[in-house]
């Protein structure tokens, strides 16, 4: 098959090249129609292609290759330590530019590999994307998988794994199965995914959906969220509702609204919910604030907890020295030695050394001895150690008075 | 792409734990066969600057190196990957601790 050759600074008028076609470099081609390229076309260096163009093969060599129009290759795009520029839509089988990418149209391949900038002003129809450096996209992402090293910046997406080495900010849409930021990941629109880890900073700016969460750092969601696991390494804030299965923070948690939970919640220092705290077992280390904090199987509290209307579960177990604000109601309420409490309503309520407890309402109670108590109301058994100080009581009543929560 | 303080004011200075987390997120992506080209477009730096950090990173064993078609190829050790996740960690907390006071007191006020 011929060659057909644009020597380096050449001007042509082309339309149909039959073999295949080289261009030197500060080449200009103009298009009559559409340039239809049989076999490779090869470019060294920077050339302008003034029209829209398809070729088997595309290979450039330095420098940028601009097309005025749209860009098919039936084969792969290749450009070593180069940069291709397309004023029109791409399509290709495998794409794989050194330098840079442009596209101002719709873009569709098998495979995008970008090792600086992959730049697309509308949709980009891809199995797997891959970019060295940056990322952006005006229009809809489609993929199986997308990668980058550096910072992403995208519009809708629907795609099955996104794994971003620094900042990525995104639109909206479904991630279907991981999300993978190591430093910075913000939506801006409604969000679902399979899971989310972000070694950074995460931030949802509206309603999301997901699997598991982790977060190093910092945790942000400003609307509702829905999740199954959620572990924060330090500060975490929620703007609306949440519901769940475990979280597990280690540092300080907000939710201003409703927090609902299946499973077990970790609190390593404080959590604060500006309304009802739901869920099977809860453990704080650090400081509990709720409206109300009701919990199926147990609570137990390690420092401090504060409610306006309550904390109740099954078990609830105050540890050494510490506190609670508001009405305490359980099955079982352990107060160990050293702690101190408000109201206390139970079954069975122990209050062990060196406590101090406001009121105690229960079946049965015992109180140890340098306890200080001050008042106790019981319908079965009152166990009152010598040494023990109860200011008023301890006084029979049948039935109690009703418990609150 | 690392080194902004995003909707938050004036950019801050790319340090040189922000340089050396750039190379190692950009050489993370191509799974053991990083050319120095490659990773140089992706961090956006010039080969020979990007030729004594990549060997510092090489001797602190954060980076390994290999020849692949008698070229040297990079990938991330370990090491390197322990060093992300700290110092992403801790970005996320600067992030926090740096907001402007002016933005916190409005939000509160808002």
């Amino acid at each position: 098959m011929a060659e057909t050759h644009v020597p380096r600074g050449g001007r042509v008028r082309l339309a149909t090249v039959d073999g295949d076609l080289t261009v030197g470099a500060h080449a200009r081609i103009e298009v009559e129609g559409r340039l239809v390229v049989g076999g490779t076309a090869s470019f060294d260096g920077s050339s302008d292609v003034r029209g829209s163009m398809e070729c088997r093969e595309f290979i450039s060599e330095d420098g940028t290759v601009t097309i005025a129009g749209d860009l098919t290759v039936h084969g792969d795009l290749k450009s070593h330590d180069g940069a291709i520029d397309v004023h029109g839509a791409l399509t290709a089988r495998r794409v794989d530019v050194d330098r840079g990418l442009r596209i101002e149209g719709p873009a569709k391949a098998d495979r995008f590999e970008v090792g600086g900038v992959l730049e697309g002003a509308q949709t980009l129809l891809a199995e797997r994307v891959s970019v060295g450096g940056r990322f952006r996209l005006g229009g809809k992402l489609e993929a199986q998988s997308v990668e980058a090293g550096g910072s992403v910046d995208l519009q809708e997406v629907a795609i099955e794994t996104l794994e971003v080495g620094g900042a990525i900010r995104i639109g909206g849409g479904e991630v279907r199965r991981s999300i993978e930021v190591g430093g910075r990941f913000v939506a801006e629109g409604p969000l679902s995914f399979g899971s989310l880890d972000v070694g950074g900073f995460a931030e949802l700016r509206d309603s999301a959906k997901g699997g598991s969460i982790d977060v190093g750092g910092v945790f942000s969601a400003a609307k509702d969220l829905a999740f199954e696991d959620l572990a924060i390494g330090g500060i975490g804030r929620i703007g609306g509702s949440a519901q769940g299965r475990d979280l597990d923070v280690g540092g300080k948690f907000d939710v201003r609204g409703n927090f609902t939970l299946t499973g077990t919640v970790d609190v390593g220092g404080a959590i604060s919910v500006g309304e009802a705290f739901v869920g099977a077992r809860l453990e704080v280390g650090g400081k509990l604030e709720a409206r109300r904090a009701v919990f199926s199987d147990s609570i137990e509290i390690g420092g401090a907890a504060v409610t306006r209307e309550g904390l109740k579960a099954a078990i609830v177990r105050l540890h050494h020295r510490s506190k609670v604000q508001g009405p305490i109601v359980g099955t079982e309420v352990q107060l160990e030695r050293g702690s101190r409490a408000e109201d206390v309503y139970g079954m069975r309520v122990e209050v062990r050394e060196r406590c101090e407890v406001r009121r105690v309402v229960a079946a049965e109670v015992r109180v140890h001895r340098d306890a200080t108590v001050g008042e106790v109301l019981f319908s079965g058994s009152a166990d009152i150690a010598p040494g023990a100080r109860v200011m008023r009581g301890p006084q029979k009543v049948e039935p109690l008075p009703p418990f609150p929560l | 792409m690392l080194n902004g303080r995003e909707g938050s004011g004036t950019p801050r200075r790319r340090e040189a734990t922000d340089l050396y987390a750039t190379v190692l997120e950009v050489v993370k992506r191509y799974h053991g066969a990083a050319r120095i080209t490659r990773v140089s477009y992706g961090a956006g730096m010039p080969v020979d600057r990007l030729r004594s950090l990549v060997e510092r990173l090489v001797s602190l064993g954060l980076l390994k190196t290999e020849d692949l078609d008698g070229r040297p190829v990079y990938d991330i050790t370990p090491r390197g990957q322990e060093f992300l996740s700290t110092y992403w960690k801790m970005r996320g907390f600067i992030e926090v601790l740096e907001a402007n006071p002016e933005d916190r007191i409005s939000r509160r006020r808002g």
